[in-house]
């Protein structure tokens, strides 16, 4: 029999939620479907979605469809949901409420790291910069390297406490911010254009060839956190007790690092840097469903993307023709939010 | 079959914590660890559990050198209950005891493992807070939910020959008098199960009443380890703590002025 109970313990990680949270991931899921459906059919454009079903449209609202509307949709989904459940496994690895990839200077790295290639790649690898991958790849070092910083800085995390770090996600966010003005006052007009995005996050402008490899990272590293959920549970009790309950923390560590740097840093090279979904995201599921991971990481992701995907049909639609950047949406929401948690931590 | 530390020594930056210390913990014996603060009790815990490595000395399990030994292995082996730290989010109870069990996700054994978590609620009283949030709880009634979390980790669906150990760091702190001789009467009856036991413990009266031996460390030494009766004298305990000590023999209780 001791054998047999062995083998399981390496297949822990399957599902076991409850009742109530299967109903919300469920409805999680109604909940993206629907909003998808909406933001597909809505903006400046309209493309009647009875029309596409029966094949009525003309060509080109069929193009506006393939090739402007559906890939915006499903960026903006895969960004709330990488930025959702990057955020929930932060906070479970630190053990800190506050952790957010905007908070914390992690997303301020990936975008430095993308403006690093887009002015000084250009000059010395035109031919290289627009490549599809460059772009994300240099998004992701420069988001691990955050990372790592901050690993360095509170001394493996935790031991430092939640004020700590979010003032080192201040200097870092300072830091990268004047890196990203020198790179900006270099920078040619053509340059400047690209790089003013990445201050306020946009969904406009991606492609299927951009699109297509930043898909596939970030399932890939959805795929690397979900299975990570009972051992950041039992992480909760302490690194030690974790250790003492057959969790490698160290390798724990490792794997949600770069899982959610590397999330992280393919959604900032795309749509720049979106603040306080990492944050808020994770809150509200843990409000709406419990806190165990197995539930938050999914819950996470799938909340985000619904909201991101609402919010991106904000953005567009809300001053028609113009276009407000999305990330001035999520920070106009998210900042009270941030408040109202602060005051909240204050109680205890 | 028993969880051995042979010429353990372990040095904390410039002050030595623990100095050839030799001890063994056999399966159904509880071995009790007494001494003033700051004697090393804990840190012996740690390298017996694999936490910290000493700097000289080792440690095996069942004859296995502990090093040679999985981080998951050792999970199935022992089970450890120290000082906890405080919870950032919001747990249950019950979320709380399931931490232990090693096997989840384990589909054919989910009837087994609600008997368990309510067979291990029950006999530690915390069946009626289990929907309860871990952090609005009293210390006493934390501890409580804790060692529950211990035991289930050792938890088996049929009783195996494998040996299983218990290191246990003050599990009495914090309780009032009827739960601490509850604790001691569930580590009594996991004892008669064949589970070795180690526990530190800070009354004198209940490590003589239940251990089957007891260490008393002083300065990071072995004092002396063995039967509570003839390891538990007024001499030595005087000398160790510093204090006048009595011991009524004939009720083996003991009292310090």
């Amino acid at each position: 029999m001791e054998s047999v109970t062995e083998k399981f313990f390496f297949r822990r990680f399957l599902y076991h939620i409850n009742g109530k949270q299967i109903f919300i991931i469920n409805l999680l899921i109604l909940s993206i479907l629907f909003c998808s459906s909406i933001a597909i059919s809505y903006g400046s454009f309209g493309i009647p979605v009875i029309g596409l079903i029966l094949g009525k449209t003309s060509e080109i609202q069929n193009i506006v469809f393939f090739e402007i509307r559906i890939p915006r949709v499903i960026l903006s989904c895969i960004v709330g949901a990488s930025l959702g459940i990057s955020g929930a496994s932060l906070q479970g690895l630190f053990r800190n409420p506050l952790a957010d990839p905007g908070l914390i200077g992690v997303s301020a790295g990936a975008a430095l790291g993308a403006t690093t290639v887009i002015v000084i790649g250009s000059t010395f690898f035109p031919n290289l910069v627009l490549s599809n991958f460059l772009l994300p790849m240099a998004a992701i070092i420069g988001a691990s390297a955050v990372i790592f910083m901050l690993y360095l800085l509170t001394k493996g995390f935790g031991y430092q406490g939640v004020t700590y770090m979010l003032l080192v996600g201040i200097a870092v966010n300072a830091i990268a911010g004047v890196a990203i003005g020198i790179l900006t006052y270099i920078s040619s007009d053509e340059e400047l254009r690209s790089l003013t995005f990445w201050t306020m996050g946009s969904f406009g402008g991606v492609t299927w060839p951009l699109l297509i490899p930043a898909i596939v990272i970030i399932l890939i590293s959805i795929a690397c956190l979900i299975p990570a959920a009972r051992q950041l549970d039992l992480l909760q009790l302490g690194e030690s007790e974790a250790y003492r309950l057959g969790i490698d923390v160290q390798k724990l560590k490792y794997r949600v690092i770069f899982a959610s740097a590397a999330t992280v840093g393919a959604s900032v090279s795309l749509s720049g840097m979106i603040g306080f979904v990492g944050l808020i995201v994770p809150h509200l599921t843990r409000l709406i469903g419990g806190v165990n991971h197995n539930f938050l990481l999914p819950g996470s992701a799938l909340l985000g993307a619904s909201l991101m995907i609402v919010a991106d049909l904000l953005a567009r639609t809300l001053l028609q023709p113009a276009e407000i950047p999305v990330g001035l949406i999520t920070s106009a929401l998210g900042s009270p939010f941030f408040l109202w948690l602060i005051f909240r931590m204050n109680k205890y | 079959m028993s969880i051995k530390a042979e010429s353990i020594s372990i040095t904390l930056g410039q002050r030595q914590i623990l100095d050839n210390v030799s001890i063994e913990i056999p399966e159904g014996q509880i071995i009790g660890i007494v001494g003033p603060n700051g004697a090393g009790k804990s840190t012996l815990l740690n390298i017996l559990s694999g936490d910290l490595e000493s700097s000289s000395g080792s440690v095996f399990y069942d004859g296995k050198l502990l090093d040679e030994i999985s981080i998951q292995q050792r999970a199935f082996t022992r089970s450890v209950m120290a000082q906890i730290q405080p919870l950032v989010f919001d747990f249950s109870v019950k979320e709380i005891i399931e931490m232990g069990w090693l096997l989840k996700g384990a589909t054919q054994l989910m009837a087994e493992f609600d008997h368990a978590v309510k067979e291990i609620s029950v006999a530690c009283d915390v069946d009626s807070i289990l929907e309860r949030k871990f952090n609005k709880l009293s210390g006493g009634e934390q501890r409580r939910v804790h060692f529950a979390r211990t035991l289930l980790q050792l938890w088996r669906p049929s009783e195996s020959v494998r040996p299983r150990y218990l290191l246990l760091d003050e599990p009495t702190a914090n309780l009032d008098l009827s739960f601490e001789v509850l604790l001691m009467n569930i580590l009594r009856n996991r004892a008669s199960k064949n589970y070795g036991i180690l526990v530190i413990l800070h009354d004198l009266n209940i490590a003589a009443k239940f251990c089957d031996k007891t260490a008393v460390l002083k300065n990071g030494k072995l004092l002396c380890f063995g039967c509570p009766k003839e390891v538990l004298t007024e001499s030595l305990l005087s000398e160790v703590y510093g204090l006048p000590i009595k011991i009524d023999n004939h009720s083996n209780i003991i009292t310090y002025y």
